[in-house]
């Protein structure tokens, strides 16, 4: 459509500027505050422009921490914070495909039941139900390991919604065509399900990945060994102790690197990102 | 190689519906049968409940000398080739051939071998490495059909292949199955809507109309001697004109049928002609016209060659053999 | 409804075994639990504890605290989701507008859905620090004193921003899909009828935009109300004086820290109804949409 209008064309980037800086600010004021040292803070403003001490910084916290306040190193929690996003994301797309296979593709007493039985979960998000849901993982002896970290997450029906819609609207001829050819149900899910629904598995395993990594309220409360702390957890813990020793320049370090990874997931796979964030919304 | 009898089968889906009543059909080895009707006669549920993907519900499925009822479809020896064609859209058209050999445990020398001759068959040895998506409509029909021949089954079942391609096509894809089924002899079972396609394939045909059985004969037969009016009106085109007795009371032998009917190419222009057609419109379509009118109150067609003069109202005849009579209710044929 | 389907009956139990065992120990057992406890009163030492029927949810009623939280909460959602949602209609509105760069404002607009909340909170907290932030550095030059460490209502905007800039993205990617999926024909024929980009948007765009407007809407009320427990840790501590204390971290605090059992179980109790009540809006709206 031909429109000529010069000052709606300017206003429009003008906008997009400027809510690009605004959305943009908090992690540049992050980054600007992580290159300097604490004194540079002392004066009562902090810098607009990036310090010389970006490596300084970094590699001390990666290496050695905060120990003041009880966190581990930095590299350690990352550690933590990947092995718990990979079991989370893995876990719940595991189960979340064999159920809805098990939904779609069988007819069998209960059925409804079960699949109410999951859509429970949809409803219940952990923050609301978190004082029992502790004391039933407290009663496990998972406090402080990977398994108390993830498995409590990983139970999903949006997941499972998304695999059943998915299932539904391949065509019924594949199943038919794959019984004549000779396969049963699990042949024909490892054969021809699970490889047409490539391009879901992935987009969804980027946005639960996400979600792992970003945990925060669950991993604060079952972890009290240092050795199981995650990232987006333990910042809490340095901010916390540094209200009386102002050593923001290194909790901003580590808030940069906590928002690394999953940043670096979205760019790199925006496509992806978008599909699955638009489909499990579905 | 075998036969195939459809001993009184029925089908009751589990909310009561009804879709398929009493069906009797004996198909001899090599047989092509094309099962025909309108969309809901059933058709495709019985070609289903054949395949195995369906429950037969009522009667018995024979398949050679076997009781095939509780028989899972993998273990029936047949083929099918669906109206999408479900092939494996991940895999190449190579895989999508050898998938059902493998699972079977057939030996790799075996399946190269068929794999080579159904590509030679088909012509489509230039695309066994290609995937589905890769393909061309006409292409994606013959790899189904390459993945029921690699098979060597004793039947092929074809749900609609046709309907997906256009129109040409449809009607090289027609001879090509006729050709390839008179060559294998495969027993044949195939479903479709259309009647032009059936006429052309069947060796016999099988008129399905709410689930029952309207007539089982060769295309001749079925078109020559419709045994309803059902039949009579759905195969030929232009159709069957079907007027009641009443409107053309001086037609003579009509006793005491309750509807005749006449194809528009039985009906010609004759200065003395019993029937009076007032026309309404005229559709050219090349060699012959088809003239639209009414005599009394019913809507007639009639086949005409295109140089024939027009008036306003025709006088026509019919010659006397080529009346159909049939009863008022029901309409099964009289004679 | 598939029309084939595999007939074994043990396969499928066995499928859905994984999820259903960890749905009903981590899921339906401790929601259970929290029914439980909300009809229980602990002593003071824990040890002994009482049935007392629905006095638990008597006393909510009857706290004046339960009752700032559930207003606190009540603003709260409300202005994250309007704050949000305007900002990002107004982005998506101009990123559709522009044909060649729309990929790169997209990509540089995208990426804060990938911040943890808790790292969002951080960020702010530092930003509007009184002593040492930028913000609070540039509001005192103008003569505005800013200190959401003892101010109730700068505490909450603060909150405010830091929630709404984590959905910023979200709800920028929905309403650029919403954009999209209007016929550009619909839009050539206002112009035709010689309606300016103005008008257009709010006689045309803004009114056909609405099944996602209000799909947003839902998402990010329960957004608000469920999923900034980690901001509001990481910054106010439901702090100063109640003044953040939405009621996901009044459950938490009155559990955990206070101990109190009893009234955390009836506060779960109450939010899971909120909970299931917006569900079933949120699947009205996608079952609505199906019927277009």
């Amino acid at each position: 459509m031909i429109e000529n209008r010069p000052f709606l064309n300017l206003l429009t980037h003008l906008v997009l500027i400027l809510g690009v800086a605004i959305v943009a600010l908090p992690v540049w004021v992050a980054f600007v505050a992580s290159t300097h040292t604490a004194t540079d803070f002392s004066s009562g403003t902090i810098p607009m422009w990036p310090g010389p001490h970006l490596v300084e910084n970094y590699s001390r916290m990666l290496d050695s921490g905060l120990s003041t306040s009880g966190t581990p190193p930095v590299a350690r929690m990352m550690l933590n914070s990947l092995i718990m996003a990979m079991a989370i994301a893995i876990g719940k797309i595991v189960i979340s495909v064999l159920s809805a296979f098990a939904i779609v593709y069988f007819r069998f007493p209960l059925r409804n039941f079960a699949f109410w039985c999951i859509f429970v979960t949809l409803m219940l998000p952990v923050e609301v139900r978190i004082v029992p849901t502790f004391q039933v993982v407290a009663g496990l002896g998972l406090l402080n390991s990977y398994a108390g970290l993830s498995i409590p997450l990983i139970a999903s029906a949006t997941a499972t919604f998304l695999f059943r819609q998915v299932f539904l609207t391949m065509p019924d001829e594949l199943v038919e065509a794959a019984r004549i050819d000779g396969a049963g149900p699990m042949k024909f899910f490892r054969d021809i399900l699970l490889p047409l629904s490539r391009t879901n598995i992935a987009a969804l395993f980027v946005i639960l990945f996400i979600y792992g990594w970003n945990q925060y309220l669950w991993p604060l409360l079952i972890t009290t060994d240092a050795q199981y702390y995650t990232i987006v957890a333990g910042i809490k813990r340095m901010a916390d102790a540094v209200d009386g020793l102002p050593q923001w320049h290194l909790v901003m370090a580590t808030a940069v690197m906590a928002m690394l990874p999953p940043v670096a997931v979205v760019i790199g796979m925006q496509r992806l990102f978008v599909k699955g964030l638009v489909e499990t919304e579905k | 190689m075998a036969s195939i009898n459809l001993d009184n089968v029925g089908k009751v889906y589990p909310g009561g519906t009804r879709a398929v009543e009493g069906v009797n059909i004996d198909i001899a080895d090599g047989e092509f049968i094309v099962l025909v009707g309108p969309s809901g006669c059933g058709k495709s549920t019985l070609l289903r409940m054949v395949a195995g993907l369906e429950e037969i519900t009522e009667g018995e499925v024979r398949i050679g000398d076997r009781v095939v009822n509780r028989v899972e479809p993998a273990e029936r020896d047949i083929a099918m080739v669906f109206q999408n064609y479900a092939l494996y859209p991940h895999m190449s058209v190579r895989k999508n051939l050898e998938y059902g050999l493998k699972n079977r445990g057939t030996s790799r020398a075996e399946i190269d071998r068929r794999v080579a001759e159904a590509a030679e068959i088909l012509q489509i040895g230039p695309y066994l490495d290609r995937k589905p998506r890769a393909l061309s409509g006409g292409q994606r029909q013959r790899v189904a059909m390459g993945r029921a021949i690699v098979r060597e089954p004793a039947a092929f079942l074809f749900d609609e292949p046709l309907s997906n391609l256009d129109a040409k096509l449809r009607v090289a894809m027609r001879l090509e199955i006729k050709e390839l089924q008179k060559r294998l002899r495969t027993t044949s079972l195939y479903v479709t809507h259309d009647q032009l396609e059936a006429m052309t394939l069947a060796d016999r045909l099988v008129v399905l109309n709410g689930g029952r059985v309207e007539q089982i004969g060769t295309p001749l037969e079925v078109y020559r001697k419709p045994a309803s009016a059902f039949v009579a009106s759905f195969i030929g085109s232009p159709a069957m004109n079907l007027i009641p007795a009443s409107a053309v009371p001086h037609l003579p032998g009509t006793g005491h049928a309750g509807l005749i009917g006449i194809r528009p190419e039985d009906l010609h222009p004759a200065p003395d002609g019993q029937i009076e057609l007032k026309i309404d419109a005229v559709e050219e379509l090349g060699a012959t016209r088809l003239v639209h009118g009414k005599v009394g109150a019913e809507m007639v067609t009639v086949t005409m060659p295109s140089d024939a003069e027009l008036p306003e109202t025709l006088r026509l005849d019919v010659a006397p053999g080529a009346v159909h009579l049939f009863r008022k209710d029901g309409g099964a044929r009289l004679t | 409804m598939k029309r084939t389907i595999f007939s074994n009956q043990l396969l499928p139990w066995l499928l859905l075994a994984p999820q259903l065992a960890i749905t009903f120990i981590f899921f339906i057992w401790p929601a259970m639990q929290a029914v439980w406890q909300s009809f229980l009163r602990e002593d003071a030492f824990g040890i002994r504890s009482t049935f007392v029927g629905l006095d638990n949810y008597a006393r909510l009623w009857g706290s004046a605290e339960y009752m700032n939280s559930m207003q606190v909460t009540l603003i709260f959602s409300v202005s994250v989701t309007l704050l949000s949602m305007g900002f990002s209609l107004l982005l998506a509105v101009a990123v559709d507008r522009t044909l060649r760069s729309s990929r790169l404002y997209t990509t540089l607009l995208v990426w804060p859905y990938a911040v943890a909340p808790a790292v969002a909170g951080i960020l702010w907290w530092f930003i509007f620090n009184p002593t040492i932030g930028i913000l609070p550095y540039m509001l005192d030059q103008i003569g505005y004193d800013w200190n959401h460490i003892s101010n109730p209502n700068q505490a909450m905007l603060l909150v405010v921003i830091a929630s709404a800039w984590k959905q910023i993205s979200y709800n920028f990617l929905f309403f650029v899909a919403g954009l999209q999926s209007i016929p550009a024909s619909l839009r050539e024929a206002a112009a035709i009828d010689g309606a300016g980009p103005v008008k257009r948007f709010f006689t045309i765009t803004f009114p056909l935009l609405s099944p996602t407007t209000f799909f947003l809407m839902v998402v990010n009320i329960v957004y608000a109300m469920f999923e900034t427990f980690a901001v509001i840790d990481s910054t106010t501590e439901g702090g100063p004086a109640q003044a953040t204390n939405i009621l996901v971290y009044k459950v938490y605090f009155d559990g955990f820290v206070g101990q109190n059992m009893g009234s955390s179980g009836a506060q779960s109790v109450i939010l899971m109804l909120i909970v299931i009540v917006l569900t079933v809006i949120q699947f009205r709206w996608v079952e609505k949409k199906v019927a277009y």
